[in-house]
């Protein structure tokens, strides 16, 4: 942490610099018995606004990534070529070559960017074809393009007619936004940003954060059914179905986290990845799998859509709902989201932490390149646009009942594979002693070296992975089931032969 | 590849003398007419009185292998005299068209159809005598394609049809007035856009001599 | 909880089309299925009784206006029929050409409003990406993107511009490298197949029995086409087969066998197309002037009464005929009667008895996979 260096963090600031001017503020005055509580009390207000703010305005982010990141897939050839969208362009050039803005890389970047396009990119004589249907770049001469919609249509929701039905349930109609916003807000007040950036501490703060998530079902069904409208009661149905099945591969998750790391608090998570030497998902990377696809259902994006499934139900549960009701629920979404993907940070990928602190930590110069709160929206970001938005891009819909079936049947097992897991680490295999306030912690090193179990079960994942992605012997299976991929490679049956 | 000039002269031909056979009697005439463009290739054409439409739809099922209907026709002959006032036009089809195993096709090769296999074109022409209920019987029982071809021509055209069951409008509301099928020739069309319809810009006032009007 | 009507009504987005689907559900279970049509009624066959067989074909094409040569193909076919008339050879390869290019366009229609369907909004952009290049050589020829009266009794109204078959052989090339691209999205997806597979039975001889054609048939396992059964235009000199999948079960095919047999009928589209394009008469590069005879015979325009004329086409949904009456108006220059046979409305009712037994969010896989176009069926 960045206190070993000598600046100041928002914590001293807070607890005790402000605490000392409140109490000598109020020295002298009838409330001096009190002066302490009430500087501590502002402390941990501020605290949380700071970290309550840095969120919400950051969710901005999330809202740009998705809309830059989702235009750039769909209109790109192939999910894996959309990174190729970031320097291929028209007639080898992007549009806009910002890098001649940029002091002194700006040269090598442009010609990285020629020797990309020479080597990969897109040379087709028939050239006007391909222009006229994709491969376009552009990277434009602002920083941000389109960051701002996003908040202009926020404002947009405001101005929108406020609609009930004439014989909705109108009181259940009214509050089942404000309890899924609610609960969706309190979550995120309550997850500290980084170190020292964190209100309230309670001791269970974990399973705090993983009640109140659960909360927004409640409110899902709530509006499902007030709404007065058979497709909106099967939206809230599907939907409340779904989300209480999905809790429960989540809870085992966070409880196998929580076992490995020995604690329910998120700060004493956060520090046990950064003392003991190894993040969290190097050990349980079942784990992680296991949380990101349960929370994707959690927060009901595709694939796991169907509740709003705009093809038979038009919005699902939200259909009857106008105006800034409607913007907070769509927020409430992506605020969900958002609480996941830093959940996801916090859990798994060692929160505040740089990579590799341990070794570079106290290092004089470097050691200071570690503010914490933008580690963890780093983290958060780059879990939302790897996983959640291209998982979005490139998967479809699946069917309510199958959906229940994969979560009962495979994921709930999965999960509880994974907590046998975490004890077995925790209780055999965990080395006390080496958990090591700074420098390379070495809990988990099994007598070798500082990250052999972590290494050890990485690669043990990994090879069961490539083992899982090869195809099937199509030759052995003619009857077609469920999970069976077609009889021929695409683009190899020809019409009408056997 | 395709089907040949030989083999579809052949099936119509073996299909007229089917047809003679098995309805002559009845006064079913049958003939085989080449169309007139195009590659010229021929279909059969039956003019079966109303009365008989049952016995030879039943015929050209079971017997002919005639398994498609594909379109019902009717027309409104005002000035067409006593006998044909109206007229329902069948256009149905033979297609070689049988279950295949699983994880097998049916690759019907052209050259190798023969006989009931060939694919045949059939038109049926059912003169109805003048009137204001022309009545025919359904074949809704005999091709399962025909029940919402009938509705559609009951709709449009206001022929009844006897024996179908849950005869609905299909194109027109649902509310419409009772005999009123469009297709009829006293109802002309006489406005050629709504320009002419409208008497004002927008297209809400109708024209005064259309007051009261729906349609 | 009770059984109960849903009413998919006619604003939706999902049914591709004006019409309204009424599905009773216990649960999540379909148990009954209606289908109301005629939203869109236009009454085209009554307007035709009082036009010109020229002044038809802008009609024909608006009945489905996602197939718009091909449907103004149906209907001039007839109209020839009627009139007896001998069309030139070139004129048909272009016809042919045109209206494959329109298949292919209306596949990507269909496969661009199926993926959202099942939920995947990716190919949606990628298949309308495509489309415009289709979009583009058919607007060349027809003046507009989308409703072209290209067509005219006799022929074409005007030749294929300079360089447009560079243009179609440099389009359609690039397309069928393309269309792998989808199927690596969607085939290679489990979600797609474990959506797709097992949903939607339906078997030949029922579809034959109900009046379905066209690419629903050939996918239960039947290579039954218009186009070589009752051949028409030049489909019988070129090279080409009907794309036919193979039903894995004794129940018929399922939404994903419809699915295949449409990619399948693309890359089929593309290969008549390169080979048209080389064979027509008169050379690719040459164009001739409008009304040239190479491209539009002369033909008469009445017909007198009792004549008739009747066309069986393969339309992108599925066997289109038009029957046209003659002697109409002004001594025979309308058609006493215009009767257009749609395949989809055929088709829609026995999808709707297809659903039954499967859940709700089935409705839009099985619906899309028949690929509805509400503007032939309510004409």
């Amino acid at each position: 942490m960045s206190g070993s260096t000598g600046l100041p963090t928002i914590n001293s600031l807070v607890k005790e610099d402000l605490a000392g001017l409140i109490v000598d503020l109020l020295a002298g005055t009838p409330l001096e018995g009190q002066a302490e509580a009430i500087a501590a009390f502002t402390g941990a207000l501020l605290t949380s606004i700071v970290g309550f703010l840095a969120i919400m305005l950051s969710m901005f982010m999330i809202l740009w990534i998705e809309r830059k990141q989702l235009g750039r897939m769909m209109d790109r050839r192939g999910a894996m070529t959309s990174l190729r969208s970031l320097w291929v362009g028209e007639n080898g050039t992007t549009a806009g070559e910002w890098w001649t803005m940029v002091p002194l890389i700006g040269r090598p970047i442009g010609a990285l960017n020629r020797w990309l396009n020479s080597a990969f990119g897109n040379h087709d004589p028939s050239r006007p074809t391909v222009d006229r249907v994709g491969n376009r770049s552009w990277m434009g001469f602002a920083i941000f393009p389109g960051f701002f919609q996003n908040i202009a249509d926020g404002m947009k929701f405001l101005i929108k007619e406020h609609m009930v039905p004439e014989r909705a349930d109108k009181f259940v109609f009214e509050v089942a936004p404000y309890l899924v916003i609610s609960s969706t807000v309190l979550i995120l007040g309550l997850i500290p940003m980084g170190s020292g950036v964190y209100g309230p501490n309670p001791e269970l703060s974990v399973l705090f954060a993983m009640a109140v998530f659960g909360i927004a079902p409640i409110g899902v069904f709530f509006g499902g059914w007030a709404s007065n409208n058979k497709y909106t009661l099967i939206g809230g149905i599907r939907s409340a179905v779904q989300l209480t099945s999905y809790e429960i591969p989540l809870l085992l998750t966070v409880l196998s986290v929580c076992i490995l790391s020995g604690s329910f608090n998120f700060v004493e998570v956060i520090t046990f990845q950064g003392q003991s030497g190894a993040w969290n998902l190097f050990l349980l990377p079942l784990g992680g799998a296991l949380f990101l696809i349960s929370m994707l259902a959690e927060v009901e994006r595709i694939p796991f859509d169907m509740p709003e499934a705009e093809a038979e139900l038009v919005e699902g549960w939200w259909t009857e709902y106008g105006g800034m009701r409607f913007g907070l629920l769509f927020a409430a979404e992506y605020m969900r989201t958002y609480a996941a993907c830093i959940l996801f940070a916090h859990f798994f990928l060692g929160g505040w932490h740089a990579p590799f602190h341990g070794l570079w930590g106290d290092l004089p110069i470097v050691g200071l390149a570690s503010p914490s709160i933008l580690w963890v929206l780093l983290k958060a970001w780059l879990v939302f646009a790897v996983v959640f938005v291209w998982a979005r891009v490139a998967l479809l819909r699946i069917r309510t009942d199958q959906i229940l079936e994969f979560g009962w049947r495979m994921l709930l097992p999965l999960a509880v594979l994974n907590l046998v897991l975490a004890v077995v680490f925790r209780l055999f295999l965990f080395d006390a002693s080496g958990v090591v306030e700074e420098g390379l912690g070495s809990a988990w090193s099994l007598g070798i070296f500082a990250w052999a179990l972590p290494l050890l079960v990485t690669g043990a994942s990994l090879g069961i992975f490539a083992f899982l992605l090869r195809d099937e012997n199509k030759e052995a299976t003619p009857e077609r089931m469920f999970h069976i991929r077609t009889l021929e490679p695409a683009g190899t049956h020809i019409p009408g032969t056997e | 590849m395709h089907i040949s000039r030989e083999q579809n002269e052949a099936a119509t031909a073996e299909a007229v003398a089917a047809a003679d056979a098995a309805w002559g009697a009845l006064g079913v005439t049958a003939s085989s007419v080449a169309h007139s463009s195009g590659h010229g290739y021929a279909f059969l054409r039956l003019t079966v009185p109303p009365a008989h439409v049952v016995t030879v739809a039943k015929g050209l099922k079971h017997d002919m292998g005639v398994n498609y209907c594909s379109m019902i026709t009717g027309t409104h002959f005002p000035d067409g005299g006593a006998e044909r006032g109206w007229e329902v036009v069948y256009h149905l089809m033979r297609q070689p068209v049988h279950n295949p195993e699983p994880n097998t096709a049916h690759v019907l090769v052209a050259s190798e159809l023969k006989g009931m296999d060939l694919p045949l074109e059939i038109e049926v022409v059912v003169p109805l005598p003048a009137g204001d209920e022309p009545t025919v019987p359904s074949v809704q029982s005999v091709w399962k394609g025909a029940d919402w071809n009938e509705k559609e021509t009951w709709d449009l055209v206001g022929i009844r049809f006897d024996g179908h069951e849950n005869m609905h409008r299909v194109l027109n509301p649902h509310d419409s007035p009772e005999g009123f099928h469009p297709l009829q020739k006293q109802h002309q069309i006489r406005y050629h856009d709504f320009n002419e319809m409208y008497d004002d810009a927008q297209g809400f006032v109708r024209k005064p001599v259309d007051e009261g009007r729906v349609k | 909880m009770a059984q109960m009507w849903i009413t998919m009504g006619p604003q939706h987005p999902m049914t591709h089309g004006l019409w309204t689907l009424r599905v009773k559900v216990d649960g999540e279970t379909v148990v009954d299925a209606e289908a109301e049509l005629g939203y869109i009624h236009r009454g085209v066959e009554k307007i035709a009784e009082a036009r010109d067989f020229t002044q038809v074909t802008p009609y024909c094409d608006r009945l489905c206006y996602v197939s718009a040569m091909t449907w103004s193909s149906s209907y001039i076919y007839a109209a020839e029929d009627l009139l007896e008339v001998e069309v030139p050879e070139r004129a048909e390869y272009i016809r042919c050409i045109a209206a494959e290019c329109q298949r292919i366009a209306s596949h990507l229609m269909w496969l661009g409003a199926y993926g959202p369907d099942v939920g995947n909004l990716t190919i949606m952009t990628w298949a309308l990406r495509e489309r415009e290049m289709f979009l583009d050589l058919l607007q060349e020829l027809g003046g507009s993107r989308m409703h072209y009266n290209y067509p005219r009794v006799g022929g074409v109204t005007r030749d294929i511009p300079p360089g447009w078959s560079d243009r179609l052989i440099a389009k359609t090339k690039l397309f069928e490298k393309r269309i792998d691209e989808y199927e690596m999205l969607l085939d290679e997806s489990t979600i797609f197949l474990v959506r797709l597979q097992g949903v939607g039975y339906a078997t030949a001889e029922d579809m034959v029995e109900a009046g379905v054609s066209g690419p629903n048939v050939r996918a239960s396992g039947v290579n039954y086409d218009v186009r070589w059964t009752h051949p028409y235009s030049v489909y019988d000199e070129l090279d080409w087969e009907p794309a036919v999948e193979k039903p894995t079960s004794v129940k018929g095919s399922d939404c994903y066998d419809r699915y295949r047999v449409r990619m399948e009928e693309m890359r089929m589209s593309c290969r008549i197309i390169l080979d048209a394009i080389e064979k027509i008469p008169g050379g690719r590069n040459t164009t001739y002037a409008n009304g040239d005879e190479m491209i539009l015979a002369k033909a008469p325009t009445r017909a007198p009464e009792g004549a008739t004329g009747f066309s069986n086409y393969e339309c992108t949904r599925g066997a289109s005929q038009f029957y046209i009456q003659g002697g109409g108006d002004g001594r025979g220059k309308n058609p006493y009667r215009l009767s257009i046979r749609s395949p989809m409305f055929i088709t829609i009712p026995f999808v709707a008895e297809t659903m039954i037994g499967y859940k709700v969010a089935d409705i839009p896989a099985i619906m899309g996979s028949f690929d509805p176009c509400i503007g032939e069926t309510d004409r």
